[in-house]
């Protein structure tokens, strides 16, 4: 019986050492299946890389004359390298950072070579794809190597339900465009987020100012684009729009209010101070704030009534304010602000902060 | 004349590399700052130029050794990249004597490097 249970166990241990060194087999058969492969890969990866490189500088450094019909002279081996996905991943990267760092003759020739192998195609191929993140690369790929000629495919997506899709688009739009690559505006639906607002405001700050109908964007019923027209006016000194700009400080949109109070301390008549103290009362306190602000640039002897009256205000931000814009309206302002500080302690000592801020 | 490069993009030392010596002159590259100051000390360049953004070392600390160490000798032409207005500027305080943004073409490289030739020949 004890012999019996003692056969069992030896035999369930037999089993287990060879189970457990089957395992251990399996196990570094497996590791030394992927040490090989891996090892080809780094090899191959290198090899293309070296290919990459070696291509690229080639191009950049290409100074003959570019033939439209051949091209910049390519080698056969580069051309059967080009359609393995692998390599002409690695070789599209190497492309764009090579553009990104590289300017004139020798970025058009990249440009060149870019067309050349068709490269523009994939990218073609991954807008059509359903992650958002493949698509917005690959219009950014496009962007970069200035495929100005694929401007209509990419216009499209400016409308794209992907925010960073639509940003991409509009980007591109606007590089290769320029003002006039700002027309998605007219009918995009979505709301342009003030990142994206910015980054527009940046792409033309590079470009030599075009006059360009913004009056429609004004009027727009997408709140965000008539913020994004405000700025664009403000920052262009679009004069003209004056009484449009007015309009909008009756808009029901607070952020449209607040941008066109920003927007009339640059663009202004003699006339734009009295708007502004009409609508002072109904406003909430940002919007006050900003409304004193524009009066400290825009303001006249005629409104230091209005700015006298708000030295007594409960709130200490609009008194500093009211300060500032009286201290900058001359002597008579000045005038007004020293008479009402006669009488207030807290008073006195904004217009000795006031002062020093002048004097600095 | 005998010029250190250091930059980190490996594509971009390459070609830079490549203008140079089609230029005729002899180029050392260097992959991050600690290599470039070691190179720098040991082959006494005639000629420094380093990327600003680098591993190790940046570029700023690179001129501040090299002014401290070959005071009026050695010049330095700094790579920044688009929109680092601060740190070029910051670089000039250092005793960079050109600096050249990104991108840039490398006919505009060849010729701002003519203008040491000059003075180290004179």
């Amino acid at each position: 019986m004890v012999l019996g249970s003692l056969v069992v166990s030896l035999r369930t241990l037999g089993l287990i050492i060879f189970v457990f060194t089957n395992m251990i087999l399996i196990i570094l058969a497996f590791m030394l299946i992927y040490m090989v492969w891996r090892k080809a890969h780094e090899k191959n990866f290198s090899k293309y890389r070296m290919l990459s490189g070696l291509h690229i500088r080639r191009t950049v450094f290409y100074d003959g004359q570019i033939d439209p019909e051949t091209g910049i002279p390519l080698t056969r081996r580069l051309k059967r390298m080009i359609v393995k996905k692998i390599f002409r991943r690695l070789f599209t990267e190497e492309l764009i950072s090579a553009k990104k760092n590289i300017n004139g003759a020798a970025a058009i020739n990249l440009k060149h070579l870019y067309h050349q192998l068709t490269l523009e195609s994939y990218a073609l191929k991954k807008l059509s794809r359903d992650h958002w993140h493949i698509k917005a690369k690959a219009i950014q790929e496009l962007t970069l190597m200035d495929m100005r000629e694929l401007k209509e495919e990419l216009f499209a997506y400016t409308h794209d339900r992907n925010e960073l899709v639509r940003m991409e688009a509009q980007v591109a739009m606007v590089q290769f465009n320029g003002f006039e690559g700002l027309r998605f505006l007219d009918t995009i639906t979505y709301s342009i987020s003030e990142w994206q607002q910015i980054k527009l405001l940046q792409k033309l700050s590079n470009l030599p100012p075009v006059h360009i109908e913004i009056d429609g964007w004004l009027k727009s019923s997408n709140s965000s684009v008539v913020v994004f027209a405000l700025k664009l006016a403000r920052n262009y000194h679009r004069f003209e729009l004056h009484d449009i700009i007015i309009t909008c400080l009756d808009h029901s949109d607070a952020q449209i209010r607040l941008q066109a109070i920003h927007c009339l301390g640059v663009i202004y008549t003699d006339e734009t101070s009295v708007h502004l103290i009409s609508r002072f009362w109904r406003e909430g306190l940002p919007h006050q704030l900003a409304m004193i602000s524009a009066l400290q640039n825009i303001g006249s002897e005629k409104d230091n009534t209005f700015l006298g009256t708000l030295l007594h205000n409960d709130n200490y931000e609009i008194k500093l304010n009211a300060a500032r814009a009286l201290a900058s309206n001359g002597l008579k302002g000045q005038a007004v602000l020293m008479d009402h500080g006669a009488s207030d302690d807290q008073l006195n000592n904004i217009i000795t902060q006031v002062r020093g801020e002048i004097a600095a | 004349m005998k010029i250190l490069v250091a930059e980190d993009d490996e594509l971009m030392l390459k070609m830079l590399e490549f203008r140079l010596k089609k230029d005729g002159h002899e180029v050392i590259v260097t992959h991050d700052g600690r290599e470039a100051l070691d190179k720098i000390d040991e082959l006494m360049p005639d000629l420094v130029i380093t990327d600003i953004m680098m591993p190790y070392m940046s570029g700023l600390e690179i001129i501040g050794a090299v002014k401290a160490r070959h005071p009026g000798t050695m010049p330095v032409i700094i790579i920044s990249g688009m929109g680092q207005e601060t740190v070029v500027l910051e670089a000039f305080q250092l005793g960079a004597d050109d600096f050249i943004t990104k991108p840039f073409s490398p006919n505009e490289l060849s010729v701002r490097v003519k203008r040491f030739e000059k003075a180290v020949y004179a």
